[in-house]
């Protein structure tokens, strides 16, 4: 294991903020921090790098108790949301930052820089100043900074969270593909479930201050330990007591499977090529459902048809912690 | 002073050209001229303003110092009594301003950074030599320093008594000019330079340094500048001896009072130079270290 955190606690003030988080990252991989905002995310991966201290439990960082260490000491790289560029220093020099202080011989530290910024494809800004960067340009300046230093490992928090989502896509992308070339084992923050999905190995989903689940992908999507992380990981909605995705929702206009829920359409809503059903069971209960506009036309669903809906064969569901919101 | 501002904002104000389709061009060309209409209003309504309150008064005086020539300076500036006015005014203006350089970046540190009780109440205070009229803060250093010193301290009619009264009415210049940039100054960056292995001490030299001398070279040419015109804070307790205690401003005064508008003009001008050196000084040597780093 390349991170081991332990029974960390984390308070500010009378706030807990991380409450006995242990969690470990295997080596050489992507692991997503995923959560709602205020979940204690960021003080998770700060904890780590030593840039805040936690009140007990400990941090080993490969295989080196790095609890007391100070961030000057636990050689991890530390990527932040807002870029945190030294804004006097050219895109070089930001890079050789941490090669300077370790004092290495210009020509290595040059070299170093340059392969660098190749990585990141800058090499043709080496010479600008960080205000004459895109902030995805910036950011990535920011990322060859922290790897410059060989960290063991890598630490991102919300490394694209400040750019537009065509820029964050792209990037994140290229962080995959950085990741596989590089392999330095890396968690970055995230509140973005797809993001998490589709770059991460392993995700943990953190919520108020505590891990709900630790898995693959789709270990959290196909097996969600709880109605949050179910709830987190996509779109569901409520039928019968139990959480589903809307798309494992049967519909039929006729009373034809047993313990099926009689309602009637309340709304229908086409986006795309699916279409998104609002049934309003005799229950009670709002159920929201998905298909397919060729589904829907042959059902001839629309507002105020009589339907039966009812879980399909073989549909994930949790139970419901919540009570049911009519 | 102004050429000490424009470091501020000289970086932003390059221009942030896109992606790097023609990443040398962006670096060297002149911007050719870019004013808008407004703008050019703007521009227009400053040269005239600037030029009512500022050239024009100093273009006066530089014209009545030359009416006489250059024999007119040479003869002011060998006048023993008038060279030992310009030295004791300037040498102690400078010493004043580095000792506020140091002094006024600690007590921005520590008002932005440190937690103490009283901070607000020091926070406040600092402004007062600033704010108090020259006479009042005079009256003030005559009342703990002088003759009838509380403290026994006699510092009267010396050398420092001018030193004094400098560093106590330019106290705030630095400090004001350091702590917002400080404030703004955000902790991610401190934090991105620790965790790349940097000491507190480097990053002090290497990271928050830097950011800080335009705004440290502003307030010091500030501070100079208000120390070599300085007159009603040290006049009492100065005692304005020539050859020993007397400045500038009394020495220009006492010309005036004489009559000698002419020679009163010649020392305002050498003043002028002085104050014009330094600012520009300061302005290299704040270009130089923030784009060291
Ligand atoms: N320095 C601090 N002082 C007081 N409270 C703090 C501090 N840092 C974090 N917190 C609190 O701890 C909680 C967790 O914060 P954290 O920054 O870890 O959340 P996060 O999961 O990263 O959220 P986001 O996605 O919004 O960044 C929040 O409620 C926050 O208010
Ligand atoms: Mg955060």
């Amino acid at each position: 294991m390349s991170i081991d955190v332990s029974g960390v606690t984390k308070t500010f003030g009378d706030f807990v903020a991380l409450d006995d988080v242990s969690v470990s990252l295997p080596t050489g991989q992507l692991t997503a921090l995923l959560g709602p905002s205020g979940g204690g995310k960021s003080t998770l991966l700060r904890v780590i790098a030593g840039l805040e201290t936690a009140d007990t439990g400990r941090v080993t960082i490969e295989g080196v108790d790095a609890t007391r260490l100070p961030p000057q000491k636990r050689n991890v790289g530390f990527v932040f949301q807002h870029y945190a560029v030294f804004k006097h220093m050219t895109v070089a020099k930001n890079v050789a930052f941490g090669l300077e202080i370790r004092k290495r011989p210009k020509a290595e530290i040059a070299a170093r820089v340059d392969e660098l910024l190749r990585l990141v494809h800058l090499s043709q800004f080496s010479h600008r100043l960080p205000s004459q960067l895109s902030g995805g340009q910036r950011q990535r300046m920011a990322l060859a900074r922290a790897l410059a230093v060989e960290p063991k490992v890598l630490l991102l928090d919300e490394p694209f969270g400040a750019l537009d989502a065509k820029v964050r896509k792209e990037l994140r992308d290229w962080l995959r593909r950085l990741h596989d070339e590089v392999h330095v084992t890396t968690v970055f923050v995230t509140h973005d479930q797809e993001e998490a999905m589709e770059v991460a190995d392993e995700i943990v989903v953190i919520n108020d201050g505590r891990v709900e689940q630790v898995g693959t992908p789709d270990q959290l999507y196909d097996e969600p330990a709880n109605d949050f992380v179910m709830s987190f990981l996509g779109e569901v909605t409520t039928l019968g007591g139990v959480l589903l995705r809307p798309h494992d929702v049967h519909i039929s206009t006729t009373p034809q499977l047993a313990g099926a829920a009689e309602g009637t359409v309340s709304r229908v809503l086409r986006v795309g090529f699916e279409v998104r059903v609002n049934v309003l069971t005799d229950d009670g209960e709002d159920v929201l459902l998905v298909l397919t506009r060729t589904h829907a036309r042959q059902l001839g669903i629309e507002p105020g048809v009589r339907v039966w809906v009812t879980p399909a064969s073989g549909a994930l569901t949790v139970p419901s912690m919540k009570a049911a919101v009519g | 002073m102004t050429s000490a501002l424009a470091g501020v904002t000289g970086a932003a104000a390059e221009p942030a050209s896109r992606e790097g389709r023609r990443p040398r061009r962006s670096r060297r060309a002149t911007p050719r001229n870019t004013l808008t209409k407004g703008a050019a209003l703007g521009l227009g309504v400053t040269m005239v303003w600037f030029s009512i309150l500022v050239l024009i008064p100093l273009a006066a005086i530089v014209a009545t110092a030359s009416e006489n020539g250059w024999s007119q300076y040479v003869a002011t500036l060998q006048n023993p009594q008038t060279w030992a006015a310009i030295k004791l005014t300037v040498g102690q203006a400078l010493l004043v301003t580095v000792i506020n350089i140091v002094m006024g970046t600690v007590i921005a540190w520590v008002l932005v950074r440190d937690r103490f009780p009283g901070k607000a109440i020091l926070d406040v205070i600092i402004d007062v030599p600033f704010a108090l009229p020259t006479i009042v803060a005079g009256l003030v250093l005559l009342a703990l320093y002088g003759p009838n010193s509380p403290i026994g301290v006699h510092w009267a009619n010396t050398e420092r008594a001018v030193f004094l009264a400098l560093a106590f009415v330019t106290l705030p210049f630095i400090v004001r000019t350091v702590q917002p940039v400080l404030e703004e100054l955000e902790s991610d960056v401190e934090e991105a330079a620790a965790s790349l292995g940097a000491s507190r001490t480097t990053i002090i030299r290497r990271i928050v340094l830097p950011s800080l001398t335009p705004a440290i070279a502003a307030g010091a040419a500030l501070s100079f500048a208000r120390a070599i015109s300085e007159y009603g804070s040290l006049v009492l307790l100065s005692g304005n001896l020539p050859f020993r205690t007397e400045v500038v401003s009394v020495r220009v005064l006492s010309f005036i009072e004489n009559g000698n508008t002419a020679s009163a003009a010649a020392l305002a001008t050498i003043m002028l130079a002085v104050a014009l050196l330094v600012i520009v000084v300061l302005d290299i040597v704040q270009r130089r270290v923030s784009r060291r780093g």
